[in-house]
C-alpha cells in the first residue's frame, strides 16, 4: 500500500478583486469581487514506504501548496489525499503524530530557547517516551553535531546551524513521512552537503518516505532517485531523475557579449546557437560531443567578442524545455 | 487527556520563565510598569476620595474592592492568555501559524501556552493587594459563599476576558490584524473598574448583558458588601461558559476559513 | 548666514509636514482611538459626576468647573507625551544614531521641530474628542481672548520644559536596551502626574508640592489651570516665568546629560 496516495488533488484560492483607487477600495469593502486562483490543479501521484521524491518547480508552481494540503494544514479544494490511510486534514492530529516537517524559512523552534530547552518541549508535545528521546538526542548529537549548539539559543545561530537544530526537531519522534520544504535553502556549499548527508543517512536507514521540495538541483540529484515537477498547478513530469540528468545534465550554455550583431555562426558538432538579444549570442552545447573551450575558440575566431560566461541549466529553463517538448523528443 | 495538557503548560511555563529570567531587567520593567499605571489611578481616587468620602455611596475601600476585582480577573488574562493578541500579526501574518497546526496538540492551546505574559504579574500583584487590603479594612466576615464568591468572581471574570479577547482575535484570521477590534471591546473594562452605579443604565446594560465585565467586578463586590444586586453575581459562571463556547465555535471557524485560504 | 537659516528652516519644514502622513496610515487606528477616547472620557465624566453627587464644592471648585478642567485637560493631553525615548531607542538599535548626530543640522533642534509637528498633528487629532466632549458632556470653552493668550504661551513653554525633560530621559536608552518598559514607565507616572486626572489645587499639599517639583505637570496641569481660571489670570507672568526657570534648567541638565552619554556611542561605536 502506498504511503501516501494523491488523486485529483485540486486547490482553488478565492482572491479579492482589487479595483483601483479610494472608490474601489470601498467598493470592494461592501461588494467583494472575488477570482478563482487555481493552485493545484488535480495532480495525481503514490509515494511507496522509503521512497524519496524530489518536488520541484518554480516559485508559485503550486509547491508549498501541496505540501501544505498533505500536512494537514490546507483543505483540499477537491480531490483526495491518504497519507498513512488517513485524510491529512480531518485526522489532523492523529496524521500530525506521524509527520515530520521542516518548513525552510520558517522556525519550528522557540527564537530564546536554548536548542535542547526547544528539543525536550517538542519531544513532549509529540509524547516521545523519555529512554526513546535521549536515545534519538543522543544519536544526533552526533550526527548532527549538535553538542556545542544545544544551550544556544535559536536567535544567536547562523543559519546552517538553524537548519541543522530544524531538522533534530522535526525527526525527534521519528515520524514515518517527512516533509522537506527547502532545507538547504541560503546555505553554503559545505555546509549543503553535510545536510544532504544527514538526511540520506537518517531517512534512509529508518525507511522514511521524504517529499522534498527545493529549488537546487543539486539536492535532488543527491537525494532523490525519482522526481516531480509541478508547473502552474499541473505534473508535468513524475519519474527517474535519470531522464532528467541524461537530458539535462549533459548541456551547458556559454553566453558571449559581442561587440556587432551576429547572425550565422559556424559552430562544432553537438553545439546549437539558441535564440537570444541584441549583442548577445548564446550557444547550448552537448559536453559529451563537445567542449566548452572548442566551442569558445570557435565563436572567438569568427567574431569580436567582449565578454563570455559558462552556466549550469537551472530549473526554470528545464520546466520551459519540457514545455517545449524535450523530453517526448527524448523518448522517441 | 487533561493532565497531558496541564503537563505540558506547565512545561511551557517553565521555559517561558528560563527565558524571562533571561531578561530580568524587562521582566521587571514589564511587571513594574503596570504597577505604575494602576498607581496612577488608584492615587487620583484617594486624592479625590480625601476630600469627598462616597462615590454614590460607595466608601474609598469599597471602590478599591470594585477595582481590584477587576484587575485581578484581568490579570489572568494578561498573564495567561495575552498571546491572543498577537495571533494575527505574529503567527497569522508570518506563517508562523502553520507550525501549531502540524503538531499533534489543540492548536488554542499551544497559542496560549506559547507566551505566559509577564506584566500581567503587576496586574496581579496590583489586584491582590487592593483586594485584600480594602477587605481588611471593610472587615469583610469571610463566610463560606462569601470565600467561595471571591474565588468564582475572579475566576470567571478571568475567562470573561479570555473569552472576549477569544471572540474578537478570532477576527485576525479574516483580517489578519484584529488587534483594533479586541481594543475596542476590550478597553470597555475601564467602566469595570468602578460602581457601575455611577453610570447611565444604557452603560450598566452594556457591561452586564453585552460585555460583561460587570461580572469581573461590580457584582462579586456587590456581593462581598452585602449588597443585594451581588447575588446576579453567581451567574458570572455561566455568562464565561457561554462566552467561552461563542470564542470557542467562532475560532474553530477560523480555523477553517485559514485552512481553506492559508495566507 | 541667512542662507543656512532657510535651509534649516525648510528642512525643518519639511521634516514638520512629513508627520501628518505618516498618521493618515494608521487610518482605523484613527476611529477605534476616537470610540476609546470616548470610553475613557465617559469613565471620568461619570466618575465626577458621582463625587459631586455629595457636595457642591472641592477644594473651592464647582462641579462644572471641575469638569471643564478634566475635559480640557483630556483634550490637551498631547502636550505631555513625547516619542523622544522611543526615538532615541530605535535609532540607537538600528545603529541610526551616529547617522542624525552627523547631519549638518542642529540635532536638537531638528527632534524638536520633529516634536512639535508631532504635537500639532496630535492635537488636531483631538478635534473629534473636542466635539464629543462639547456635545455629549458638556464642555464650554473660556471666551475669553486674554485667557486663552495665557493658556498657549504657558502650553509652548510647558511643552518645551517636557521636551527636555523627555531628552534627559531619552539618554537613558544609551545605557539600556529596555526601551519600551521605559517608555511605557514614563507614561504611566505622567498619567497622574501630569495632572491630567485631578485638578492639581485638588491634591493635598505634600502631593502637590511633589507633582510642582517635578516637571510633569508644566505642560498640562499648569496651563490648563490658567485656561479654566483655577489659576487667576493675574499670576499668568508668575507662571511663565516659572516655566521659562523650567526651562533653562531642564536645557542645561539634559545638554549636559546629553553630552556624557553620546560619548558611548562614540568611544564605543554605535
Amino acid at each position: 500500500m502506498p504511503v501516501i496516495e494523491v488523486k485529483e488533488l485540486t486547490k482553488v484560492f478565492k482572491v479579492p478583486k482589487k479595483e483601483p483607487g479610494l472608490g474601489g477600495a470601498v467598493k470592494g469593502l461592501f461588494h467583494p469581487q472575488y477570482q478563482n486562483k487555481v493552485a493545484v490543479d488535480g495532480i495525481h501521484f503514490k509515494l511507496e514506504a522509503g521512497e524519496i521524491v524530489g518536488y520541484i518547480g518554480v516559485n508559485g508552481a503550486g509547491k508549498s501548496t501541496t505540501i501544505k494540503m498533505l500536512t494537514g494544514v490546507l483543505m483540499p479544494t477537491g480531490g483526495s489525499i491518504q497519507v498513512l490511510g488517513r485524510d491529512p486534514h480531518r485526522q489532523r492530529v492523529d496524521n500530525a503524530r506521524d509527520i515530520g516537517v521542516v518548513f525552510g524559512q520558517r522556525t519550528q523552534l522557540w527564537w530564546d530557547l536554548a536548542l535542547i530547552e526547544s528539543l525536550n518541549l517538542i519531544a513532549r508535545i509529540y509524547n516521545v517516551h523519555p529512554v526513546k528521546y535521549r536515545l534519538m538526542l543522543n544519536q544526533f548529537t552526533e550526527t548532527l553535531e549538535l553538542d556545542e549548539l544545544l544551550n544556544v539559543p535559536v536567535r544567536n545561530m547562523s543559519l546552517g546551524q538553524k537548519m541543522r537544530s530544524e531538522l533534530a526537531a522535526a525527526l525527534i519522534h521519528e515520524p514515518k513521512v517527512v516533509y522537506l520544504d527547502e532545507p538547504t535553502i541560503g546555505l553554503d556549499l559545505i555546509v549543503k552537503e553535510r545536510i544532504r548527508d544527514f538526511i540520506k543517512a537518517e531517512c534512509v536507514s529508518k525507511g522514511m518516505t521524504v517529499m522534498l521540495t527545493t529549488h537546487d538541483l543539486g539536492d535532488i540529484e543527491e537525494l532523490c532517485r525519482r522526481v516531480i515537477i509541478i508547473d502552474d498547478g499541473r505534473i508535468i513530469y513524475d519519474g527517474p531523475i535519470d531522464t532528467i540528468k541524461k537530458r539535462f545534465g549533459k548541456y551547458r550554455e556559454i553566453t558571449f557579449d559581442t561587440v556587432e550583431n551576429v547572425n550565422g555562426l559556424n559552430l562544432p558538432d553537438g553545439a546549437e546557437m539558441l535564440p537570444s538579444a541584441d549583442h548577445k549570442v548564446q550557444i547550448r552545447f552537448d559536453r559529451t560531443r563537445s567542449t566548452a573551450s572548442r566551442v569558445a575558440s570557435s565563436v572567438m575566431n569568427q567574431i569580436e567578442v567582449s565578454d563570455f560566461s559558462l552556466s549550469e541549466p537551472n530549473l526554470g529553463d528545464i520546466v520551459k524545455q519540457i514545455y517545449n517538448g524535450a523530453l517526448e523528443r527524448e523518448t522517441q | 487527556m487533561m493532565t497531558r495538557y496541564l503537563n505540558l503548560y506547565w512545561l511551557f511555563l517553565i521555559q517561558r520563565l528560563k527565558v524571562l529570567m533571561e531578561y530580568r531587567a524587562s521582566f521587571i520593567l514589564g511587571a513594574s510598569s503596570t504597577i505604575v499605571w494602576q498607581a496612577s489611578s488608584i492615587a487620583a481616587v484617594w486624592v479625590v476620595m480625601q476630600k469627598v468620602p462616597s462615590l454614590n455611596g460607595w466608601n474609598y475601600d469599597e471602590v478599591l474592592l470594585v477595582y481590584g476585582l477587576v484587575t485581578l480577573s484581568k490579570s489572568i488574562n494578561h498573564m495567561f492568555a495575552d498571546n491572543l493578541w498577537t495571533l494575527g500579526r505574529v503567527y497569522i501574518r508570518s506563517g508562523g501559524f502553520d507550525r501549531f497546526l502540524v503538531r499533534p496538540i489543540d492548536p488554542l492551546f499551544h497559542l496560549l501556552a506559547d507566551r505566559f505574559c509577564q506584566d500581567g504579574v503587576g496586574n496581579f500583584l496590583v489586584g491582590a493587594a487592593l483586594v485584600v487590603k480594602s477587605t481588611y479594612a471593610l472587615d469583610i466576615v469571610w463566610t463560606m459563599p462569601k470565600l467561595a464568591m471571591l474565588v468564582v468572581g475572579v475566576l470567571s471574570g478571568g475567562f470573561i476576558f479570555i473569552a472576549l479577547n477569544l471572540i474578537t482575535c478570532v477576527a485576525a484570521f479574516w483580517i489578519v490584524d484584529s488587534v483594533p477590534v479586541t481594543r475596542l471591546v476590550f478597553d470597555n473594562h475601564l467602566f469595570a473598574q468602578y460602581p457601575l452605579t455611577i453610570y447611565p443604565r444604557a452603560i450598566n446594560i452594556l457591561l452586564t448583558w453585552v460585555i460583561p465585565y460587570g461580572f469581573a467586578s461590580f457584582y462579586p463586590a456587590s456581593y462581598l458588601l452585602n449588597r443585594e444586586i451581588g447575588n446576579i453575581a453567581w451567574f458570572g459562571p455561566f455568562v464565561a461558559a457561554i462566552l467561552l463556547f461563542i470564542g470557542y465555535r467562532l475560532w474553530q471557524l477560523g480555523l477553517k476559513y485559514y485552512s481553506g485560504t492559508g495566507t | 548666514m541667512i542662507q543656512t537659516a532657510r535651509r534649516n528652516l525648510s528642512a525643518y519644514t519639511a521634516i514638520f509636514a512629513m508627520i501628518p502622513k505618516l498618521f493618515m496610515a494608521y487610518q482605523i487606528w484613527f476611529w477605534i482611538g476616537l470610540v476609546l477616547n470616548i470610553i475613557s472620557m465617559a469613565i471620568l465624566v461619570f466618575f465626577w459626576r458621582a463625587i459631586y453627587a455629595e457636595t457642591a464644592s472641592i477644594s473651592g471648585l464647582a462641579l462644572d468647573q471641575t469638569l471643564r478642567y478634566i475635559l480640557l485637560a483630556f483634550i490637551f493631553m498631547p502636550l505631555t507625551s513625547s516619542d523622544l525615548v522611543w526615538e532615541f531607542g530605535s535609532n540607537l538599535r538600528e545603529g541610526m544614531m551616529i547617522h542624525h548626530l552627523l547631519r549638518p543640522i542642529n540635532f536638537q533642534g531638528m527632534n524638536y521641530a520633529q516634536s512639535l509637528g508631532t504635537l500639532v498633528t496630535r492635537l488636531a487629532l483631538q478635534i473629534p474628542m473636542v466635539f464629543v466632549a462639547v456635545l455629549l458632556f458638556g464642555l464650554r470653552f473660556p471666551t475669553d481672548p486674554a485667557t486663552w493668550g495665557a493658556f498657549l504661551v504657558s502650553a509652548l513653554l510647558g511643552y518645551t520644559v517636557m521636551f527636555f525633560f523627555y531628552w534627559f530621559l531619552a539618554c537613558l536608552t544609551f545605557y539600556t536596551t529596555e526601551i519600551w518598559g521605559l517608555g511605557v514607565l514614563i507614561e504611566g507616572m505622567n498619567f497622574f502626574l501630569s495632572g491630567s486626572l485631578v485638578p492639581l489645587v485638588m491634591m493635598p499639599e505634600v502631593v502637590r508640592n511633589v507633582v510642582l517639583a517635578i516637571p510633569f505637570a508644566q505642560a498640562l496641569g499648569v496651563p490648563v489651570s490658567l485656561l479654566t481660571g483655577i489659576t487667576p489670570l493675574s499670576q499668568a507672568p508668575q507662571v511663565w516665568l516659572t516655566q521659562v526657570l523650567w526651562i533653562i534648567g531642564m536645557w542645561i541638565l539634559s545638554s549636559l546629560f546629553f553630552k556624557v552619554a553620546v560619548r558611548k556611542i562614540t568611544v564605543q561605536g554605535g
